[in-house]
């Protein structure tokens, strides 16, 4: 089903998103809850974040757009970002 | 450090030896040229400065001025290569000694000429040159329109400007970035006074100073793939760096590492050839 495949889409981008994260920022994967606010982990900044994008881009082979490169703040939202980014 | 006539540019006064030991040989201080993905940073220095020479049509006994000149990679290639005669100007007295001494040895000392001076209050200059070349350098000097105005007025009709700059990726993205910490970091610890803009103010100020532009060329990528194969330097002789100067390999490191962060998302590197024609 369409519905179930979807899901299972974002769960996959979801895990790696945070698989990122967490190597970008040297924190453990499960202290990253969906909702936490990237820009505010301790160690993160705008440099490390952007690190984080290069790295997701590449991952997933898509190019985001500013306004989603520059606007997101959790794993959730960049999650949601790549899956409409993908074909 | 001999930082005290133009204390702006100390991390081009540092010991020369700290570039020596992350830069190519040659050390030019700019984006390399791949021709090819593999190629050695020798090479691609090598190859971007025969890119600049043929951008500027230079030719064997061309007047070429080269603002911001460093280590004097490009001044020697064009004297050397090319059969230019050089003159390099920059405010970093330790360049001058070195360039010249390498001139020496080389037997150009008659065709490379050094002023030790920011570009905007020397008056001494060369008139109707065939070329100016400014490499990463004007980012250091805050009034672009009278920089323009001053080059344009020291070349021949029909000469060539070639310049290439950092610059934001837009206007949105300075406005954004123009602030934070990284920008201030590379901005304040390192440049002295390194002013980002975007390639349309690069435009306008040399359309609104009467150059016709010729051609631009989209360096980002060659200039990502230059500071990683210089931060594979720094790592490679880090003790040798700490040496001459405790913490620098790391601040070194630290800044070439946001540099390349930020390429494609908020910089961009670009080459501009300006021709002094309608």
């Amino acid at each position: 089903m369409t519905t179930s495949t979807e899901n299972t889409g974002i769960s996959d981008i979801t895990e790696t998103v945070r698989a990122i994260v967490a190597e970008v920022l040297a924190v453990s994967a499960a202290e990253l809850a969906l909702d936490t606010d990237l820009r505010g982990v301790e160690g993160a900044d705008s440099i490390k974040v952007l690190r984080m994008i290069a790295r997701i881009e590449r991952e997933f082979d898509v190019e985001l757009e500013d306004e989603d490169v520059f606007g997101v703040s959790t794993i959730a939202e960049v999650a949601d970002v790549v899956r409409k980014a993908l074909p | 450090m001999t930082t005290l006539e133009h204390p702006t540019n100390q991390h081009y006064d540092l010991d020369p030896r700290v570039f020596g030991l992350f830069l190519d040989e040659s050390r030019k201080y700019s984006s390399g040229w791949y021709r090819t993905p593999e190629a050695s940073l020798e090479l691609a220095q090598r190859q971007k400065m025969n890119l600049v020479a043929d951008l500027v049509h230079a030719q064997a006994g061309h007047r070429v001025l080269d603002i911001g000149s460093g280590w004097g990679a490009l001044v020697l290639h064009l004297a050397g290569v090319r059969g230019c005669h050089v003159t390099g100007i920059s405010p970093a007295a330790r360049q001058r000694e070195f360039v010249e001494e390498r001139a020496r040895l080389r037997g150009l000392g008659d065709r490379v000429r050094i002023v030790t001076s920011p570009f905007e209050e020397a008056d001494d200059l060369p008139t109707g040159l065939d070329a100016v070349t400014a490499l990463g350098s004007v980012v250091h000097m805050p009034d672009l329109p009278a920089v323009f105005a001053k080059a344009r007025g020291l070349l021949r009709r029909d000469g060539r400007m070639y310049v290439s700059e950092s610059c934001f990726r837009n206007q949105s993205i300075r406005a954004r970035f123009d602030d934070v910490d990284g920008t201030d970091f590379v901005r304040e610890a390192i440049f002295g006074n390194g002013e980002l803009r975007p390639l349309s103010e690069l435009v306008a100020a040399a359309e609104d100073t009467g150059f016709s532009i010729e051609t631009t060329v989209d360096l980002t990528k060659h200039y990502h793939r230059t500071i990683e194969q210089w931060i594979e330097n720094v790592r490679a002789n880090r003790a040798a760096l700490e040496r001459i100067r405790p913490g620098i390999a790391a601040q070194l490191e630290h800044y070439l590492d946001i540099s390349n962060a930020g390429w494609g998302y908020t910089t961009k590197h670009y080459a501009l050839v300006l021709r002094n024609a309608r």
